[in-house]
Order: structure tokens, then sequence, then C-alpha cells
């Protein structure tokens, strides 16, 4: 019996050691093998990483697969995407509120405890001053906040804090506060201001809402992140233009030995506000630093600094100067040190400037216009170098050595590390986002795509594995495990609470007020019902149509013949869709995503009828066709 | 015979019964365990579609297969058209019930009485089961988009039907339902093995009762 035990004990240790080492191996191998091998995802097998890209000016989010580098989708946020009827739907309509344009630059994913907890996406819209929030539960853009009073280019923004208490926007081109000021630009000193806005997220269905503005000098503001661990409750903008030029910056904005970076205690601010301490200008609340101390701080960081981020301790903050080959490190410690000793340098229109060798913890020579840094779970970061085209690796911590360097083509700007700006970075990517490809792709003409490399991070050095084009363009980005994310495939139906949805067969109608027409609708396999809709001309016609399907990937598509009217309706959503009959005789419509066997065949016909042609207040389709479809429909 | 059949088991038989009315009960009284399975799987489908036959409903992807049988015109599946459902349970609670009479008594009539009818309400319940996969592969509406040819689904195993792959398998309740029924034969097999209990358990039963 002792003899049986001490040989199963034996075979289970065995065992464990054979997974053990299997464990090994797959890492090593991960690292080790071919850089074919490392991006190949096999056919039906799915990516380790979800990477969410800012479509930068073409207003909207793409979604790779990483490191397949796989484009899998793209979402619709900032711009009309007709094919999926966003922008044409009257809620995506409401959302967009006119703009068919954005520009989009920062994806921010909600953090819980400092790390990505794939509830949300969050991305700014810099010249409308807007912030969007998706719902990573579906993929779709659910708000749009903004335009944010006050501010003008919202470029320093979303870049969220550690539990998601709020995202951040600041003017990038500052302007009068209010901005419906009659001014001229040389009053530029005078009458500009920028605005740091702090924008709270409900913890529960992150819905954005206006929290504090801050009145800052006109400087330019540019980039932010949020402080972690030590530094939580902080969030830091740099600065260029510390010149405050109005006019020919290139030059004027580039002489200052240093611009800033602005420090925003937000808890301060929130409280100041909840104290009653703002004016009300545009409609937000908002301080100023001249008259609300302790909000608001700027530390001095040397030629026109673009990016600023916080390493995942929280303990240091980097920012590189463009114009100089260095990262400066500050520490965190000494900040707050300086703070607490009142040890200032002078103010700034009101804003305590903090000295800066008392805070500086070091310079780091990483190479020429650097940009942005991220960071690995072992210590390093990784600084994108727009000049020298290159990502230089950092030993964070003395002796702040450079130890390793990449080639990138061409033109880096943002860079990217696999959950590089959380508090517990993965170490294992970096993905350059470049902006020049020139060469590296088929020609294609005069208008390249933008171009990007995947980086192995988990060897000593750096490894190029994979380089991939992409549309127009991405600026920062984000890169979360996959199993954070589980979302829904269908819409639940008996979830449905939308007032204009219907869910039997019988429901199905037509009503007239006046002018205007309800066409509530069902599409099923393979039909809509009703599919003769009879209306005068000069109706406001509002199509309510609801996809009864329950099953993966049967989204139906409803559209209309001569007009810019379509719409995608995924299983289980109800939408609605305006419509003014505006030519008398017949108008097809169709389902405009191919669904099924059938899908040719599911159509309908508008009979529009000169106006005044008397036609019934409630019409229905056929009882037989309604009984028909009721039957498939009776099961649940 | 008649002594034999107003007869009672020995202790151990008598618990075996027992044991079949345990397992009868929860099967059928709490509709919780399926009674059969049927799995589909087409190359759109790689997951595959299901349906679950329990003794007072049909769960599964009702709806989804629904939709696709409206192409052939097949008769939408609906768990109210099923009248075997409004009485499955209690009937088959009744044989539990009975089972523990039989037990409770001994007696060995009462046993094989309750044992002929569930085995002959369990062949009325496999034909109505038979008979209604044929309406649905038979009464194929005229108007369907694709036209079929009159079909047979699988009753029990495998079957390709158009793009479909088709399994019929018994669920976990039809195996307890199949172990609780051989309980009957083997118990009388074990009476045979040892008859002289039988007959002493037969003069002491009356005290017993």
């Amino acid at each position: 019996m002792r003899r049986w035990m001490v040989w199963s004990l034996a075979g289970a240790l065995a065992l464990a050691a054979i997974a053990q080492s299997q464990g090994c191996s797959q890492r090593m191998a991960g690292a080790s093998g071919s850089a074919a091998q490392r991006v190949y995802v096999k056919p039906g097998e799915h990516d380790a990483y979800y990477a969410f890209l800012s479509g930068g000016h073409h207003g909207n989010i793409y979604v790779y697969g990483m490191p397949s580098c796989r484009h899998i989708t793209t979402i619709p946020v900032f711009t009309p995407e007709p094919a999926v009827g966003y922008g044409v739907d009257e809620e995506s309509k409401e959302m967009l509120k006119g703009f068919t344009w954005g520009d989009a630059h920062h994806p921010g994913l909600s953090e819980t405890d400092g790390d990505y907890d794939g509830r949300w996406l969050f991305i700014n819209d810099m010249p409308n001053a807007r912030i969007a929030r998706i719902d990573l539960k579906d993929f779709k853009t659910r708000q749009i906040f903004g335009p944010i009073p006050n501010l003008s280019a919202a470029h320093a923004c979303p870049f969220p804090t550690p539990n998601t208490e709020y995202v951040f926007a600041a003017s990038r081109f500052s302007a009068p506060v209010p901005l419906d000021r009659v001014v001229r630009a040389a009053d530029y000193q005078k009458e500009f201001r920028g605005i740091i806005a702090g924008i709270k997220v409900d913890p529960q269905d992150g819905t954005m809402a206006m929290g504090f503005e801050i009145l800052m000098p006109p400087f330019n503001y540019d980039l932010a992140d949020a402080g972690k661990g030590p530094s939580h409750g902080w969030e830091f903008f740099t600065c260029y233009n510390s010149e405050m030029a109005y006019d020919s910056l290139e030059l004027k904005a580039s002489q200052n030995e240093m611009d800033y970076i602005a420090a925003v205690d937000w808890r301060a601010a929130q409280k100041a506000v909840d104290e009653g301490r703002a004016r009300m200008i545009g409609g937000a609340p908002v301080l100023d630093p001249a008259e609300v101390k302790g909000i608001v701080y700027l530390f001095p960081v040397p030629k026109s600094p673009h990016g600023v981020d916080v390493d995942p301790s929280g303990q240091y903050v980097c920012a590189a100067g463009k114009l100089q080959a260095e990262v400066s490190v500050y520490s965190f410690e000494k900040f707050r040190a300086a703070i607490d000793a009142g040890r200032f340098d002078g103010e700034k229109m009101g804003v305590p400037v903090l000295p800066y060798e008392t805070i500086l913890e070091a310079k780091v020579p990483v190479g020429l216009g650097p940009l942005h840094t991220q960071f690995d779970d072992r210590g390093f970061a990784y600084t994108s170098l727009f000049l020298d085209s290159q990502i230089a690796k950092w030993k964070v911590g003395a002796p702040w050595e450079v130890v390793d360097k990449i080639d990138v083509y061409y033109s880096i700007g943002h860079l990217m590390a696999s959950e590089g700006d959380t508090r517990h970075p993965t170490g294992e990517y970096v993905v350059a986002l470049d902006k020049l490809s020139k060469d590296r792709y088929l020609n294609v003409g005069p208008t390249h795509p933008e171009g990007a490399q995947l980086i192995d991070l988990r060897g000593p050095k750096m490894e190029l594995l994979y380089d991939f084009p992409t549309y127009l363009e991405p600026h920062y980005a984000q890169m979360i495990r996959a199993e954070k994310l589980k979302p829904i495939t269908v819409y639940p139906l008996a979830e449905n609470t939308k007032p204009h949805a219907i869910k039997r067969a019988e429901d199905a109608r037509i009503e007239r007020k006046g002018r205007r027409v309800d066409v509530y609708m069902l599409a099923i396999r393979t039909h809509f019902t009703p599919d003769v809709i009879r209306v005068n001309q000069g109706d406001d016609v509002y199509f309510h149509v609801t996809n009864l399907e329950q099953d993966d990937d049967i989204a139906h598509g409803f559209g209309i013949n001569w007009s810019s009217k379509n719409m995608q309706i995924e299983p289980g959503e109800t939408k609605t869709m305006h419509w003014k009959a505006e030519k008398v005789g017949i108008t097809p419509f169709y389902c405009s995503n191919f669904c099924s066997a059938l899908h040719q065949e599911m159509q309908g016909y508008l009979e529009v009828a000169p106006a005044g042609t008397p036609i019934a207040a409630i019409q229905r389709p056929d009882p037989a066709r309604v009984a028909e479809v009721a039957a498939v429909l009776s099961a649940e | 015979m008649t002594r034999y059949l107003f007869g009672s088991f020995a202790p151990a038989q008598r618990q075996l019964i027992v044991v079949a009315a345990v397992l009868l009960l929860p099967v059928f009284f709490l509709p919780m365990l399926p009674i059969w399975h049927l799995y589909m799987v087409a190359p759109q489908y790689p997951e595959g579609l299901t349906l679950h036959i329990y003794s007072n409903t049909i769960r599964g992807d009702l709806d989804k297969i629904n939709i696709l049988n409206h192409y052939v015109g097949m008769k939408a599946i609906t768990p109210g058209d099923f009248g075997e459902f409004s009485y499955m349970p209690q009937a088959l609670t009744l044989f539990g019930v009975a089972a523990l009479a039989a037990a409770l008594f001994g007696r060995r009539w009462l046993a094989i009485a309750g044992w002929l009818a569930f085995t002959g309400f369990a062949a009325v319940m496999f034909n109505s089961y038979v008979q209604w996969l044929y309406r649905y592969g038979h009464d194929l509406d005229p108007r369907a988009a694709i036209k079929l040819q009159t079909f047979m689904p699988p009753v029990i195993g495998f079957q390709k039907m158009a793009n479909f792959k088709v399994w019929s398998i018994p669920g976990i309740g039809t195996w307890i339902l199949g172990f609780a029924w051989l309980l009957g034969p083997a118990i009388l097999w074990l009476e045979r093995k040892a008859p002289a209990a039988t007959d002493e358990d037969a003069a002491e039963a009356p005290d017993a009762a």
C-alpha cells in the first residue's frame, strides 16, 4: 500500500515537472521561433491580444489582432459609416450632432486599480473637442461627450485615471474663453487661455459628465498621462509654446529652453468645484488657479516636450523634449516634497512653477526626436525616436542607460507596448506606429498607407517580427489581453426595451399621424414584414426595424433605393431610420447585408401616392402572412 | 403460479425495487434530466445546434432551428404542440410510486404489473417520438422555398441531411430509466438464483407486512 502511494506521488511529481517544462518551452518558443512562427496564428485560432488603433482623421477606431497583425474590424466613432447606418439611424445621428468629421488620436481603455478592465474604450476627437465612449460589450460607440465648452482642440485627451474616475481634455490651440468672444489673434497673451477639463466617468455605466475646468496660461497643451500608485490623484499634461506665439509657431514657439508639464491634482480641483469656488463659463464650472490654489502646478521640461508617461510603479514621470536628445525623468516623491516645502520658482498666470533641478531624477540620452515612452514588466522603458526612426530601450533606474535600439520604418510617432501604460505591462510586444511608410508596401500612388511594426520584447534584444500597413492614420493605440474582453454576439431580444421594438408578427404595422408615418417592421430570414408600404408624397417616414434573429452573425441591412439611407440591424436590435417620401411612384428597399440563402429575395416596395391620397391610419400586413411569420416565431 | 405472483420479495430484492423507484422519481418528477438529444452540425454551424428533449418540454436552439426549418417548409417545433408533455412527468412519477409501493408491500404481482405497465408506457412514448419525427419530416409545406423529398429524421444514431450532420442520442434520463427498467428482470433472475430465500420470505411475509 505504501509503495503504491510512493509511486503515485512520484508519478504526479514527474507529470508536474513535464507540465512545467512544457510551459517553459512554450514561453521560450514564443520568444525564440522564427519571426514568421511568432506572428502566425493558425486558421480558426484567435490572437492573444486585441489592439485598438486610433483612426486619426478618419475619425474611427481600427481593431487588430496581435500578434498576427490582422485587421479585424473598424468601429465608427466620429465619422458617419453608411454601411452600418452609423450617423444615418436616428440614435447615432443624434450622437454625431451633425459632425461628419473627427480626428481621433488617443484611445484609452478603462482601468481598475491601474490595469485595463476591458469595460470601455475612450477616444478623443481633437478638432471638435469631443470624447467618445465605446462599450466593449458590443464594440459600439455609446456616447459622444462634447464639444467640451471653452476648450479648443482636445489633443491631451482622454488618458483615463487608474479607476477611470476621470478622462481629461486640454486645449492644444488656446483660444478666447468663452469661445464666442470677438478678439484678434494679436491679443493672444491677453485674451487667449488654455483649458484643462476633467470629465467625470460614471463607475457603473461609463457615462461622461462635466467635472471641472481649469483656466490655464495660453500654451499649447499636448499630451497627458494619469499618475498611478503613489502619484494616483494627479494628471500630467505636457505643453509647448510657453512663448505664447500666435503665428509662425514653427520658429517662435521653439525659442525657450524650457516649456512645462502641468500637474493637476484632480481631487483638489473637483473639491473646489463642489465647494462652489468655480465660475460658470459656457456651461462649465471653471477654476482660476490665480484664485484657487493647490489644484495645478507647472514644472519645467526642456525643449518643446511631446509625450508624458508615468512608469508602472507610478514613481517616475517621463517627458521627452522633442527638440532634444534626452528623456527627462522626474521623481514624483521630489515633486510632492517640493510642493509641501513651498519651493516655487515664481508662477505663470497664477500657476506655481516648481524648480527643474529639485524634482529631476535623471536625464536619459535616448537619441534624436524622442516622443513617447512605454514600459514592460522587467523595469525597461521604450521611447520612440522620430528623427532617428528608432525605438530606444532603457533601464528605469540607475544607471539610467540605453541598453538596445531597433530601427523602424519610418518616422515613428507613438508606440504601444502590450498593456504598456498600466501598472502591470505584459512585456511581450511593442507596436511602432509610424508616420511614413514610403517604400514598404506595394505602391498605391501618392497617398501612402501608414506603416506599423510588431516588435518582440521577450528576448534580451528587441526583434522586428512583422510589418503591416494601416489606413489613415493611427496615432496612439492600446493593446489588451484578449481574455479580458467578453463581447456579446447577439443582443438578447428579451433585453430589447426600445420603445419602437416589435417582437411579434402581429405587431408589424404602419401608423400615420398627419404627415408622419411610423413603420413597425420586423426583419428575420428572409423577409421584412410589412414589405409593401403605402405612403403619401411629402410624408416623413420613420422605419423602426427590429431584427428578430438570435443567431450569431445574422445581421440584416435595410437600404432604400435612390437615397443615402441605409442601416444594419444586428440580431435582437431595433433601429430607427428616417426617409422623406419625395417622389411619387415605386421605390424598392432591400436587405443590404448578405444574410442567408434567400437574401436576394429579402426586399419590399414603398408605394408613394400623390399627396392627399386617402390612406388608412393603420395598415397591417396580410393576416395569412402574419400567421406564417408568427408560426416560425412561436417556439419561444 | 398464483402463489408465486402473490408471494413477496426477499429484502435484497425489495431494496433493488426501492433503487428503481428512487431512480424513476427524480428523472421524471423533476424535469432536470434530458431524455433525448439531437445534435446538428453544418459547415456554418461548427459549434452545432442542439435540441434537448425533457419529460415536459424541449429546450435548446429551438428558435434557430425553426428559422432554418422554415426554408424547407417544416412545421415549427413548439413545445406546446406536444400533448405528451402534459402527462409524461405525472405518469412516470406514478410508476415510481408504484415501485415504491411494491417495495413497501413486497408483493411480487404489484412489482410485475408495475414493470409491465412501465414497459408498455415506454413503448407507447417511444412510438409517439418516432411519429413526431415522421410528421416533421413528411408534413412539409408544399409552398416552401426549398422543396425537399420527404424524409425520416434519425430515430437514434447518425444521419446526413442536406448540409447538416444529425446525431440522435438518448439522454441521461433515458439511461437512468433503462437501468431502472432492467432492474425488473434482474430481480426475477436474482430470485431464481436463490429460490430458498424467496420461499422462506414468502412464509414470513404476512407478519412482515
